[in-house]
C-alpha cells in the first residue's frame, strides 16, 4: 500500500497526506513528518497523485 | 579581603545546621541544594517532567508518541503498553509527584534488533540558550529523575546531540526490583559538542530500558562524549527486564538542569506545562456530549471546505494536521462530514486547512466542529 498521497489547492501542491494515519503534513523542511516523508521519498518510493480538482 | 572558614552556619539559638558548607564546594540552605550556575527559576530543560499531561490519552500501544506529552516510548519486537499511571504513594508522590509514565513489556523480545526506550527531544534554542558552556568540559547539566522498575538490573540512560558532529553520552544506573531509585548525574560539556540556535532537533535524552545487541557493545565507555555511533549507544545490556513478559518500568519527576548539583524538582502547574507541551502538539475535542466549534471557514464549491483554526499557544513549525470525524456547519441546511484534511498554510497563531466533503453550497460559511469521539490534533513534535 502506498504510504503517501500528494494533495493541492488550485492546482499547485501544498501538502501531503499520510493516508494510514489520515494525516496531512504540510511542506515545510522544520516538519518532521516531512522530513520522514522525504526520507521515503529518497529510498525511492513515489506517492500517490493528488485528486483531480476537477472530480 | 579576609574569608571566614566555616562549615556550619547556625542561629545562636538553634541546634540545626542551616547553612552548610560541603567539603564539595556545594552550599545547602536547611537542607535544600543551591543552584551552581544558571538561573534560579525556569530551571527545567525537560518538559512535562512530572508527567502531567497526556493530550493524547492514558494507554496506549503506539510506537512514539502516544501517552505522557513530549515523551516518545519506542519499541522494536514484541510488543509494549505505555501508560500515564497515577501514584498514590511511595517516596516520588511524598516529593509532589502524582503521575508516571510506565513502560509494560506485554510481549517479551530479547532479540537483536529488539529495544525499548524512553526518549525526549529538546530544541536546539534551548539548549543553546540555557547559559550552559557545554563545549566546556568543566560546565555542567545534571539530570536527575526518579524511577523503579519491577526487575533488578542494570539500565541505562544517553544524551545524543544532533548539531555538528553527532555525539553520544551514556551513564548507567542500577535498579533494585520495585524500589524507588532517585537518579542524579553530573554531564561534562564537550568540544565536540555543538547545538545551533534554532528550532530543530538539538538534545535527545533516550532512559534505555533494554537495547539488543545491534545498538551495543561490550566494549562501550561510559560517562564520557564520543561521536554517536547507532551500533555502540550503550553497553551490552542485561536482558532480564525484556525478557519478563509484564516487566514494569517507571519514570517521573525528570529534570534537566545547568549546573553540577540537582537541584530540587521544579514542580510547574498543570496549566504551564499544557501550553509548553502545545508548542509541540495540540489535541482538540470535547468530553461532553456537545459539539465544539474549533475555527470558521467558507464552502470554496459543493465539495470543498477551507477552515481557519486560531490556535493559543504558537507551535514549533508548520503542524501536520490529523482529522477523525469533524464536521461543518452551515447553520441553515445541515452538518457535512469532513475527510481528507489538507494544511494549506499556518501562522503562529492560525492554521489554513481545506477538507473534503460533498453537498455544500458554495460560498456559504462554515463552523469547523467537533463531537463526541472526534478529534482534530495538530503535531509539531521534533
Amino acid at each position: 500500500m502506498t504510504r503517501y498521497k500528494l494533495q493541492q489547492l488550485d492546482g499547485v501542491e501544498c501538502s501531503v497526506l499520510w493516508v494510514e494515519k489520515n494525516m496531512s503534513i504540510p511542506l515545510n523542511p522544520d516538519n518532521t513528518d516531512y522530513q520522514e516523508y522525504l526520507a521515503w521519498l529518497a529510498e525511492g518510493n513515489t506517492p500517490l497523485p493528488a485528486d483531480d480538482p476537477a472530480t | 579581603m579576609s574569608t571566614l572558614r566555616v562549615s556550619n552556619l547556625q542561629n545562636e539559638s538553634s541546634s540545626n545546621n542551616q547553612i552548610v558548607l560541603g567539603t564539595d564546594g556545594f552550599a545547602t540552605v536547611n537542607g535544600v541544594a543551591m543552584p551552581t550556575a544558571g538561573p534560579l527559576s525556569n530551571r527545567n530543560l525537560i518538559i512535562n517532567g512530572a508527567m502531567q499531561v497526556a493530550q493524547r490519552g492514558t494507554s496506549s500501544t503506539t510506537n512514539g508518541y502516544g501517552t505522557v506529552d513530549r515523551y516518545k516510548a519506542s519499541y522494536s519486537g514484541g510488543t509494549v503498553t505505555q501508560t500515564q499511571t497515577a501514584i498514590t504513594s511511595g517516596d516520588p508522590y511524598d516529593e509532589g509527584f502524582r503521575y508516571v509514565l510506565r513502560l509494560t513489556n506485554t510481549t517479551a523480545n530479547t532479540g537483536a534488533s529488539a529495544n525499548r526506550v524512553i526518549t525526549q527531544k529538546i530544541e536546539a534554542q534551548n539548549i543553546a540558550n540555557s547559559g550552559w558552556n557545554y563545549t566546556s568540559s568543566t560546565s555542567y547539566v545534571t539530570l536527575s529523575f526518579w524511577v523503579r522498575a519491577s526487575v533488578a538490573q542494570t539500565y541505562y540512560v544517553n544524551l545524543k546531540t544532533s548539531d555538528g558532529t553527532s555525539q553520544n553520552y551514556s551513564t548507567s544506573f542500577a535498579l533494585s526490583a520495585d524500589t524507588w531509585t532517585k537518579v542524579t548525574k553530573k554531564i561534562p560539556g564537550s568540544s565536540n559538542v555543538a547545538f545551533d540556535n534554532n528550532n530543530e532537533q538539538g538534545l535527545q535524552v533516550h532512559f534505555v530500558v533494554f537495547r539488543g545487541t545491534d545498538s551495543t557493545t561490550s566494549g562501550h565507555t561510559l560517562d564520557t562524549w564520543a561521536a554517536y555511533s547507532g551500533s555502540d549507544i550503550v553497553p551490552d545490556m542485561t536482558n532480564t527486564w525484556a525478557n519478563t513478559t509484564d516487566a514494569t518500568f517507571d519514570i517521573t519527576g525528570v529534570q534537566l538542569e545547568v549546573g553540577s548539583v540537582a537541584t530540587p524538582f521544579e514542580h510547574r502547574s498543570y496549566g504551564d506545562e499544557l501550553a509548553r507541551c502545545q508548542r509541540y502538539y495540540q489535541h482538540f475535542a470535547t468530553d461532553t456530549a456537545n459539539a465544539v466549534y474549533l475555527g470558521m471557514g467558507i464552502a470554496s464549491g459543493s465539495t470543498s471546505a477551507r477552515m481557519f483554526m486560531p490556535i493559543s499557544v504558537a507551535m514549533r513549525t508548520t503542524p501536520s494536521i490529523t482529522e477523525n470525524g469533524a464536521s461543518a456547519d452551515d447553520q441553515i441546511d445541515s452538518t457535512y462530514a469532513l475527510s481528507s484534511p489538507s494544511v494549506i498554510g499556518s501562522t503562529a497563531s492560525t492554521v489554513r486547512v481545506q477538507f473534503t466533503t460533498s453537498g455544500m453550497t458554495g460560498g456559504r460559511p462554515l463552523q469547523l466542529q467537533v463531537g463526541t469521539g472526534e478529534s482534530i490534533t495538530l503535531s509539531a513534535e521534533l
